[in-house]
């Protein structure tokens, strides 16, 4: 197994570069580049002046050298600054902006398995009641609705019309308090009041986000127990007496819920991309913003940060489900 | 359980802050969030306009530019005037002069920790923008510059060779050396250890991470920065907000200074369509000059709710919506069409219905332009010629020119035995939907003339790439692009000028992309440049706009309009074209309150914009 592990590592080191030299050949292949704004800003700017913002920017060498500096400095752990903040990029992603993506795309997770599975499975027990109807027609509602209908719906609703209508408490427009731990540390914050911001501002773009996995996982869940509940062998557990709510729950369920994880599974690296809509409808602070906003504004070293992290997640989450299965399936042996 | 429950439900409902008049604060919606404020002085970092219009509240320059677009003191004690004897003209020869500025700082002027406003700071912003190396946006304007410091407060700042553009604005800024100089003592000394030619960009990496300690959020909430504007920054939540109180040690609050707003917070509302949302359901005060979109502005939803509630505000900005033309006879198209033939363009203007597109699309609310000097400037001439909607004008010019309608409608004509059909490309930035509309209004106009369009958009960062934009010459483009200029507050013409049209002898270097060169428009300019009497400037531009106006180098359309929702009860929160030098609100920013809690009115927007019904 270890043997295993450091050989799939290795082979992980050719595979990084090559994806590499792809992201940087794509993000710096753009149309146009950083000084284009400036140089049109200012009419005045001599042939001279301009070939000199061009070397301060690094811009006066050719894509593979400007490739092959950045990966030096990068493999010293060196990735950039920001051009348009300043700060360096690797902070700039992992302390700023990856832990609010976790933060939303975690809770949104589990607040979607945690409705999908019961209502899946409920929907597919009670199959062809109203309920299940109703249920279905909701799931098909949901995978149907646009992220940026649904959430520009919800904030007209809850920050427009039912506080109009009803005097209820607007909700925020934004997804973000703004507020960090380190605001309680300093006393800022009590640690409920941080928790409370945090979970009125969220409320919105979780329910927006969890809506969409909600809606087809259900549909997945209840199609799973259907299959799984007509099994023989959940026959031969009714025939051998077995209570109904022991032959669903405890043997049913935990042999539908395989395909669930296996959806699961594959959205994990989504967790960390970030949503872009989302966020933006929220003006959310996170990783799929970052990543358009340093495409757009041409910020090569957090755009490169950002996409390398993709990639590098992408290689181990595929090392890390190859040894899960081995794990599960003792059939496969690694060699 | 339930007292925990009881406490969360109290926290939310506290972060509801009653906003507004009830705690006499103000919350404006952005649609941008800069990623650095304040201590980036030079621009190096980020120049986006919302920077720019944060730091109204924050920063007080050495001059200020009023309501009308005048030069009046900020930090110093009078602008400069050669009545006052603070102007100092000398003869260097080849008709140029140099200008030596005398400026004095007031007494009473401090930063926000207190610390006394001195030439100090004067000399701090000098030594940083003439740094070896330094990627400043206007190097011209460094390489003209000088100081010289008498004592504390009394500094002269010279020019050479001057240009009238010095006299209009502030000449100099200043930065806080109290608390950068230690900073930048050990940036230069790393900058200085590097070769300025074969290490440039590790230069200028040493310089961005000099200011972002300064101007990140970080860096701002670790109070590392002072101010010299009427407030100050409490905090910024990155993502989400930034809030500023009044500034203790600023020298020009009101008498009454309770009366009006304590508090400004800047809300980042990303999304214009939740932005939109929070402007209707009253979350937010007003919207800031990069808030919410013309098209929101016009809308049904915002409209039925703005009785009684708010206003819309359209203030004509320096944002100059124009076509530029390919004029580069090389380029077959151009030459087969005759682009470069004054008659072809006043024909295209002749056929454009101009003040039916923006009656049509724009409800009025964005001015027809005539020149690309904006009216509000105060070089702008009133009565430069002018192209109404005449299409049958525009059929006899073309008709001049040998264009005769073929079977189709559309225009022909023979070019070196060749029949021509006159097929016009029609460049804009794709997804501007303003312009796309505006483009396919003009092309239907166009088509009743006799020219067919064929329409060519692309991403913005395609055709403002140089390898687009400035590249008419190789025919990258071949007859109307439409893009915005901001008619600069520092107008000079530049545009225009002979000597930056992009060629390859110049390696496609300059603005003047559709290849235009008027020798007299050229001399006329380049003596304005060095004249100092603005009057006489004024007249030299009346020459300038005349001349162009005649031939036409490019087609001017209109000046856009920024739409402001601005809550009623809400007082000089205002904006016009120049104030501020860039047109971003408010006018004084220590001025701004509400008429509920006393706030006095001093400044009308009805005076400075177009309302909308």
């Amino acid at each position: 197994m270890f043997n295993y592990i450091v050989r799939r590592l290795l082979q992980a080191v050719p595979l990084l570069f090559l994806a590499s030299v792809v992201i940087y050949s794509l993000v710096a292949l753009q149309p146009g580049d950083p000084l284009d704004d400036i140089i049109r800003e200012n009419p005045r700017l001599t042939q001279e002046q301009i070939a000199q913002l061009r070397r301060a920017h690094g811009l006066d060498q050719p894509i593979y050298v400007r490739y092959f500096r950045w990966l030096g400095r990068a493999v010293r752990g060196d990735l950039g600054r920001s051009r348009t903040r300043g700060v360096p990029a690797f902070d700039f992603i992992f302390r700023d902006r990856l832990p609010n993506t976790l933060i939303l795309t975690v809770i949104s997770l589990v607040i979607a398995l945690a409705v999908a599975i019961p209502v899946g499975v409920y929907s597919a027990v009670r199959q062809y009641s109203k309920l299940d109807y109703l249920v279905t027609f909701m799931a098909f509602v949901g995978f149907s609705t646009p992220v940026f209908f649904l959430g520009i719906m919800l904030l007209y609703l809850f920050v427009v019309l039912l506080p109009e209508s009803f005097g209820l408490p607007r909700f925020p427009v934004t997804g973000f308090p703004g507020i960090s731990w380190a605001d309680v540390q300093t006393g800022r914050i009590t640690a409920l009041g941080f928790f409370g911001q945090w979970a009125w501002h969220l409320i919105l773009p979780v329910f927006t986000l969890s809506a969409i996995s909600m809606a087809s996982w259900t549909r997945f869940m209840r199609s799973s127990f259907l299959e799984v509940i007509n099994q023989d062998y959940i026959r031969t557990a009714r025939s051998k007496g077995l209570g109904e709510q022991k032959v669903r729950y405890k043997h049913a369920l935990r042999n539908s819920l395989i395909p669930i994880v296996t959806l699961v599974g594959l959205s994990l690296p989504s967790l960390f991309n970030g949503a872009v809509i989302t966020e933006t409808i929220f003006s959310y602070p996170g990783m799929g913003r970052a990543i358009i906003d340093s495409l757009t504004r041409k910020d090569y070293n957090v755009a490169m940060t950002a996409l390398l992290f993709l990639a590098v997640l992408t290689v181990l989450s595929n090392l890390l489900a190859d040894i899960v299965y081995g794990l599960v399936d003792p059939r496969i042996r690694y060699n | 359980m339930r007292k925990v429950i009881g406490f969360l439900l109290v926290s939310v409902l506290t972060s509801l802050a009653w906003a507004g008049p009830g705690d006499n604060s103000l919350i404006v919606a952005t649609s941008q969030e800069p990623p650095v404020v304040m201590g980036d002085f030079l621009n190096i970092l980020n120049n986006q306009a919302i920077k720019a219009e944060m730091q109204v509240y924050l920063f007080t320059g050495i001059y200020r530019v009023d309501i009308g677009g005048n030069n009046v003191p900020g930090v110093v004690t009078e602008v400069a005037t050669e009545e006052n004897g603070r102007l100092r003209f000398e003869d260097i020869g080849d008709g140029e002069q140099r200008l030596e500025i005398d400026l004095t700082l007031r007494d009473d002027v401090y930063w926000s920790d207190g610390t006394p406003i001195t030439t100090d700071d004067v000399a701090f912003y000098f030594e940083v923008g003439k740094a070896p190396g330094m990627p400043t946006l206007a190097p011209d304007y460094w390489e003209r510059i000088d100081l010289a410091v008498q004592d504390d407060r009394n500094f002269t700042v010279t020019f050479e060779p001057a240009q009238y553009v010095d006299l209009i604005g502030a000449p100099i800024s200043y930065a806080p050396a109290h608390v950068m100089r230690e900073e930048w003592d050990e940036t230069l000394a790393a900058v200085e250890a590097l070769d300025l030619e074969t290490e440039a960009d590790r230069v200028e990496e040493l310089y961005r991470g000099f200011f972002s300690e300064f101007a990140s959020p970080s860096a701002i909430n670790a109070g590392r920065m002072v101010y010299s504007g009427a407030f100050q920054i409490d905090r910024w939540n990155t993502g989400s907000s930034l809030v500023m109180s009044r500034n203790p040690n600023f020298f020009n609050h009101p008498e009454n200074q309770d009366a009006y707003a304590q508090r400004v917070e800047y809300q980042f509302i990303e999304d214009t369509n939740s932005l939109l949302v929070a402007v209707i359901g009253g979350a937010v005060d007003a919207t800031s000059a990069v808030g919410i979109t013309f098209d929101a502005a016009i809308s049904p939803q915002v409209a039925r709710r703005a009785e009684g509630r708010f206003n819309l505000w359209f203030v004509p900005t320096a944002i100059w919506e124009h076509l530029d033309i390919n004029k580069f006879e090389n380029v077959q198209t151009v030459a087969d069409l005759g682009l470069a033939d004054i008659r072809t363009r006043q024909a295209i203007l002749h056929a454009l219905d101009r003040q039916g597109l923006v009656d049509e699309l724009f409800d009025g609310l964005q001015p027809v332009s005539h020149t690309w000097v904006n009216p509000q400037h105060p070089f702008y001439y009133e009565d430069v010629p002018q192209y109404e909607h005449n299409p049958e004008r525009a059929r006899e010019l073309l008709a001049e020119m040998g264009w005769e309608p073929g079977a189709d409608g559309i225009l022909e004509r023979e070019v070196d035995g060749r029949t021509v059909r006159f097929e016009l490309e029609f460049v804009t930035t794709a997804g501007a939907a303003p312009r796309e509309r505006a483009q396919q209004f003009m092309a239907d106009d166009l088509r009743q003339v006799g020219i067919d369009v064929n329409i060519n958009n692309a991403p913005s960062g395609v055709v403002f790439s140089g390898e687009y934009f400035s590249r008419a010459y190789e025919g990258s483009w071949t007859g109307m692009f439409m893009f915005a200029w901001i008619s600069s507050f520092q107008e000079s013409g530049d545009l225009w000028a002979c000597d930056f049209i992009p060629t390859p002898e110049n390696n496609f270097t300059g603005q003047n992309i559709g290849n235009w060169c008027n020798e007299e428009f050229d001399a006329i300019r380049e003596q304005a440049l060095i004249t100092f009497d603005l009057e006489q400037v004024a007249q030299d531009f009346e020459e300038l706009q005349t001349i162009w106006a005649n031939e036409l180098p490019a087609l001017p359309l209109y000046f856009r309009s920024t739409p402001y929702a601005v809550r009623q009860g809400l007082v000089n929160y205002v904006a016009n074209t120049y104030v501020n030098g860039n047109g971003y609100p408010p006018v004084e920013p220590e001025l701004v309150g509400w008429s509920q809690n006393g706030a006095e009115m001093v400044y009308d927007q009805a005076d400075y914009a177009l309302e909308f019904d």
